[in-house]
């Protein structure tokens, strides 16, 4: 698929989502379970659940919890996709009204949502801004921390993303993102399936490609710390993965096998001082 | 948009600075207006209080 063609899929995917009340989840398609149940599955606290606006957790991240404990008040942090807001919110309670949270996404839909959100419960200290996570409109050296939860799987570039990320990081700022990575190459019927696509399996590449490109974009200290399979019920609910999946003649993939080649990753790196 | 927001949103595509203008604005924020982008010759809106910063080049004006 081509670049603007994956732009337009996802944009259109996402906004979809964003229109529904977001009672059931997301990941596309289909999966999941609702917004709590997920949130917690990849370790959201109870407590950190029930702390933002309702209707900010669409169900559709996997899980950044680490990166949110990092945060120290006073700083700048930048999320990328950042979707209704969730991860925004709880970084918005963590940088205090010294600090700032800016959220970027491409779906306008998501966009206003999350300012709905905002508006609603008068949190202050966070902005949300359409915008591409491979062509920021945020300042050279101007942010603390960057965020991204389970997105940058979904760009047709992700060292371009990475090489974003890196400008816009004050020196000795930190990249801390959760993603979808794959550790062997997935079939091709999976990998241009455009709803698999948003289901945010097909978009995925080998985690050693994923971890050079942030080297690549200069990031030191690259740690992946937690790694986990991809819970396979949500592939399994996924529609369009199903019916590929039906026709094994055409594969010779049994879904068991794909779910163990998808993980969950959460990594951090540092933009040396 | 709050006004405090322009010390650290740039042009998407040449990261130059933006230059402000405002048709309508509250106490909070900037409801409606522009953010010219110079360099590139493309405005920018901000509409319902949004400024929308998806890349674009001067012919796509």
């Amino acid at each position: 698929m081509e670049k603007e063609d994956i732009k337009k899929v996802v944009r259109r995917e996402y906004g979809s989502i964003a229109r529904q009340a977001g009672s059931s989840c997301g990941c596309g398609s289909g999966c999941c379970g609702g917004g709590a149940e997920v949130g917690r599955s990849i370790g959201y606290s109870d407590q950190e659940l029930a702390s933002v606006p309702a209707g900010a957790n669409l169900g559709l991240g996997c899980g950044n919890p680490l990166a949110l404990a990092s945060i120290r008040e006073g700083e700048t942090v930048l999320d990328l996709g950042s979707g209704a807001g969730f991860d925004c919110f709880l970084a918005a309670q963590r940088t205090g009204r010294t600090g700032r949270v800016i959220g970027v996404d491409m779906t306008p839909e998501m966009v206003e949502r999350a300012r709905e959100n905002a508006a609603r419960h008068g949190i202050e200290n966070v902005e949300f801004i359409p915008g591409e996570i491979d062509a920021l409109p945020v300042e050279d050296a101007s942010v603390d921390l960057v965020i991204s939860n389970c997105v940058i799987n979904l760009a047709h570039d992700k060292e371009q993303v990475f090489r974003e990320a890196f400008r816009v990081l004050k020196p000795g700022g930190r990249l801390m993102v959760s993603d979808i990575v794959v550790t062997a190459g997935l079939p091709a019927a999976l990998r241009d399936s455009v709803a698999g696509y948003v289901g945010c399996v097909s978009g995925a590449v080998e985690k050693d490609k994923y971890l050079e490109g942030m080297r690549k974009a200069g990031f030191a200290d690259i740690t992946v710390h937690d790694e986990r399979v991809f819970p396979i019920d949500c592939m399994a609910e996924d529609p369009a993965i199903r019916a590929i999946l039906a026709d094994p003649g055409r594969l010779g993939w049994k879904l068991e096998e794909v779910a163990e080649s998808v993980r969950s990753i959460s990594v951090s790196a540092i933009r040396p001082a | 948009m709050r006004r405090k927001l322009l010390d650290i949103i740039c042009c998407p595509v040449c990261k130059g600075d933006l230059v402000l203008q405002v048709t309508e604005e509250d106490e909070e924020e900037i409801l409606s207006g522009s953010l010219l982008c110079n360099a590139c010759r493309v405005t920018y809106e901000i509409s319902e209080g949004i400024p929308n910063l998806l890349p674009r080049t001067a012919s796509e004006d």
